[in-house]
C-alpha cells in the first residue's frame, strides 16, 4: 500500500483561483517525495488538502490508506505537519510543546515521557528543551518543530518550505537533520520545496509543480538524465526561434533545446561541449556562451518557460 | 549536530475524547497564566464599580445602602463579558502566532479546541467574579445569600458565561486581526450593560429600551443573579411580571440556557468551518 495516494485532486477557492487542477501522484511507504514549484504553484495548497486543512473542490488523497476527505481523524492520526511558519507556544517550553502533541496523538504518556528526551537529544536540544520555546533561534525552533512532529511516530511527515527563511547557515544544519529522517525506514516524508538543491539532495523523486498542476515526476537524476549529461547556454542577440532553427538544422539542438528571452539553452546528446560551441560559432550566433552541466532548474526552465529561482 | 537516525515505532492509537481535552484546557489555562493582562485587566473596571462609583452613586443619589449590593450584582454583568472578550482575543493571537495550526491537524474533533478553551473562560470568570464578591464583602457590602440563592447564581453566571464565551468565539472566528476584533468588544460587552438593569432596574428605561432590554440574556441574568444572592426577585418582575418569583427565575434560567446552548454550538460550528479553507 503506498503512504500517500492523490488522485485527481483538485482546489478552487472561492473567488475562482484555481490553486491545484487535477493532481496525481503516489509516494511508497518509506519514499522522500518532493514537490518542487515556485511560489503560488500549488505546494502548500496540496499539503493543506492532505493534511486535511483545506477543503478539496474534487478528487481524492488518501494517507495510509485513509481517505483524507472520509476519514480525516485517521489521517491525521498517521501524519504530522512541519509548517512553512513558524507554529509553537512560545511561552510554554519545548518540552511542554512535545507533552502537548504527544497527548492530542494519543501517545501513551510513559511512554512519552522516556520518546521526548531521546528525540530531544538526537535533535539538538537537550539543553534547551525546558526553556520556552519563544527563546529559541530560528534553527532551534525548526528543530523541536521537527522534534514535534516526530513524537507521534508518524507514517507521513509533511514538511511544507521548511528551510524557507532561515539564514544559510542554520539551512544547512537542517538539512542535515532533515536527511538523517531518511533512514527510517517506515516513515514517509514530503517535502515542498522551491529550492533546487534540497529537492536534489533530500528527495527519492520529485514532482515538479507549475500553475496547480504536476508537469514532470520521476528521480531527480532520470529528470536530469531527459536534458543529456551537458548542456550549452547561450545569449543570442536576434530572434531566438531563427537561432533556434538554425541550430537544429545544423544538428546540434534537438527537440528539446529551449529558449527563454535571449538565452537558448541546447541538450547536448552525442556531441562533445566543444563540437556545439564550434558549431555555434560557424552559425555566428552567440553573444555569450557557455556549457555545464544540467540541473533542476534547466527542467523546469523546459517544461514552464520559467526559471525558479525568478518564480520563487 | 550529527544526523538525527531513531527508530521510529509502531503508529499511535487514536486518543480519546477526555485525554486531549485535558489537555487543551491544560494548555490553554498555562498559556493565560503567562498572560497576566487576560487575569487581571478585565477585573479593574468591574472592581473600580464595586468600590468606588457604587458608593459614589449612593452618596450623589442618596440611595439605600443596598444600591451598592445592587451594583455590585452589576459589576458581575461587566466582568464576565469583559473577561470572556478577552479569553476571544487570545484565540486570535493563538491562530496568528501560536500553535493552533498544529492544533488543527491533531486527530481530535476540532470543537474539542473550542471546549477547552471555553472550560479555562469559564475557571477564569469564576475566580474574578469570587475576587469581586470576596472584595465587596470586605468593603461592606451585604448579601442575602441561602444555598438554593447561591445555586440561582452559579447557574446564572455559569451559563451567561458559556453564552457569552460562544459570542466571543465566533467573533474571533470571523475577524481576522486583533485590531478589528477590539474595536467591536464595546459594542458586545459593554453596551448591553448600559441596558440590562446594570446599574439601574431596566424599568427605568424608556419603554421601548425596556422591551428591548427583556430580550438580552444579561437582563435575564442578572436578575437572575440578584434573585439568588440579594432574595430580590424585583428583576425578574420587570422582565416576566409574574407572581411566583421562582417560575420566573425558571424562565429567566432557560433564557440563558438557550442563549448558552445557541452560542455553544455556533461558537464550535464557525470554528470548525474557518479551520477548514
Amino acid at each position: 500500500m503506498n503512504a500517500i495516494e492523490v488522485t485527481k485532486l483538485s482546489k478552487t477557492y472561492p473567488g475562482g483561483v484555481a490553486a491545484v487542477k487535477g493532481i496525481d501522484f503516489a509516494v511508497a511507504a518509506g519514499e522522500v517525495f518532493g514537490l518542487l514549484g515556485p511560489n503560488g504553484a500549488g505546494k502548500s495548497t496540496t499539503v493543506g488538502m492532505l493534511t486535511t486543512t483545506i477543503e478539496p473542490s474534487s478528487g481524492s488523497a488518501r494517507l495510509a490508506g485513509f481517505d483524507v476527505a472520509e476519514e480525516p481523524l485517521d489521517a491525521r492520526r498517521v501524519s504530522s505537519v512541519v509548517f512553512q511558519d513558524p507554529v509553537v507556544d512560545r511561552s510554554l517550553t519545548g518540552r511542554r510543546n512535545l507533552e502537548i502533541h504527544a497527548r492530542l496523538w494519543g501517545v501513551e504518556p510513559r511512554e512519552a515521557e522516556g520518546w521526548i528526551p531521546e528525540l530531544a537529544a538526537t535533535f539538538g536540544l537537550a539543553d534547551l528543551v525546558d526553556r520556552p520555546a519563544g527563546t529559541y533561534s530560528g534553527g532551534q525552533r525548526r528543530r523541536l518543530e521537527i522534534a514535534r512532529a516526530l513524537v507521534s511516530h508518524p507514517r507521513v511527515l509533511f514538511l511544507d518550505e521548511p528551510t524557507v527563511g532561515l539564514d544559510p547557515r542554520i539551512r544547512a544544519e537542517l538539512l542535515e537533520v532533515i536527511a538523517g529522517l531518511r533512514s527510517r525506514s517506515e516513515l514517509t516524508v514530503l517535502l515542498t520545496t522551491h529550492y533546487l538543491e534540497e529537492a536534489e539532495r533530500l528527495c527519492d523523486r520529485v514532482a515538479i509543480i507549475h500553475a496547480g498542476r504536476i508537469v514532470a515526476l520521476d528521480t531527480p537524476a532520470a529528470l536530469l538524465a531527459g536534458l543529456g549529461r551537458q548542456l550549452v547556454e547561450l545569449r543570442v542577440d536576434g530572434s531566438v526561434s531563427s537561432a533556434l532553427a538554425a541550430l537544429r538544422d545544423r544538428g546540434v539542438a534537438g527537440e528539446d533545446a529551449f529558449a527563454v528571452g535571449s538565452r537558448v539553452t541546447v541538450p547536448l546528446h552525442g556531441h562533445s561541449s566543444s563540437e556545439a560551441i564550434a558549431a555555434i560559432h560557424d552559425l555566428g550566433l552567440a553573444g555569450a556562451i557557455s556549457a555545464r552541466e544540467p540541473t533542476l532548474d534547466d527542467v523546469y526552465l523546459r517544461l514552464t518557460g520559467d526559471s525558479l529561482a525568478a518564480a520563487a | 549536530m550529527s544526523t538525527a537516525e531513531i527508530a521510529i515505532p509502531a503508529p499511535t492509537r487514536r486518543p480519546r475524547a477526555l485525554g486531549p481535552l485535558a489537555t487543551l484546557a491544560r494548555r490553554r489555562f498555562q498559556l493565560t497564566a503567562r498572560t497576566p493582562r487576560e487575569l487581571f485587566v478585565p477585573l479593574l473596571t468591574p472592581i473600580m464599580f464595586a468600590l468606588v462609583i457604587a458608593p459614589a452613586l449612593k452618596t450623589a443619589l442618596h440611595t439605600s445602602a443596598s444600591y451598592e449590593s445592587f451594583v455590585a450584582i452589576g459589576t458581575v454583568g461587566l466582568l464576565i463579558p469583559l473577561n470572556t472578550m478577552f479569553s476571544g482575543l487570545s484565540v486570535i493571537v493563538d491562530r496568528i502566532s501560536g500553535a493552533q495550526p498544529e492544533l488543527l491537524t491533531a486527530p481530535i474533533p476540532r470543537g474539542l479546541l473550542v471546549i477547552g478553551n471555553l472550560l479555562v473562560a469559564l475557571a477564569i470568570t469564576a475566580l474574578q467574579v469570587g475576587v469581586l464578591i470576596a472584595v465587596a464583602v470586605a468593603r461592606g457590602i451585604h448579601f442575602h445569600a441561602t444555598g438554593t440563592g447561591v445555586l440561582w447564581f452559579v447557574a446564572a453566571g455559569v451559563l451567561f458565561t458559556v453564552g457569552m464565551y460562544g459570542l466571543a468565539e465566533i467573533l474571533a472566528g470571523r475577524v481576522p486581526r486583533q485590531e478589528e476584533y477590539i474595536a467591536r468588544v464595546p459594542a458586545i460587552a459593554i453596551l448591553p450593560w448600559f441596558l440590562a438593569g446594570a446599574l439601574f432596574p431596566i424599568i427605568a428605561l424608556p419603554s421601548f429600551l425596556t422591551w428591548v432590554a427583556k430580550f438580552l440574556p444579561l437582563t435575564h441574568g442578572l436578575a437572575l443573579m440578584r434573585y439568588g444572592l440579594l432574595q430580590d426577585s424585583t428583576g425578574l418582575h420587570a422582565i416576566w411580571g409574574l407572581s411566583d418569583p421562582t417560575a420566573m427565575a425558571a424562565l429567566s434560567l432557560a433564557v440563558i440556557g438557550g442563549f448558552a446552548l445557541l452560542l455553544t454550538a455556533a461558537s464550535i460550528r464557525v470554528f470548525s468551518r474557518s479551520a477548514v479553507r
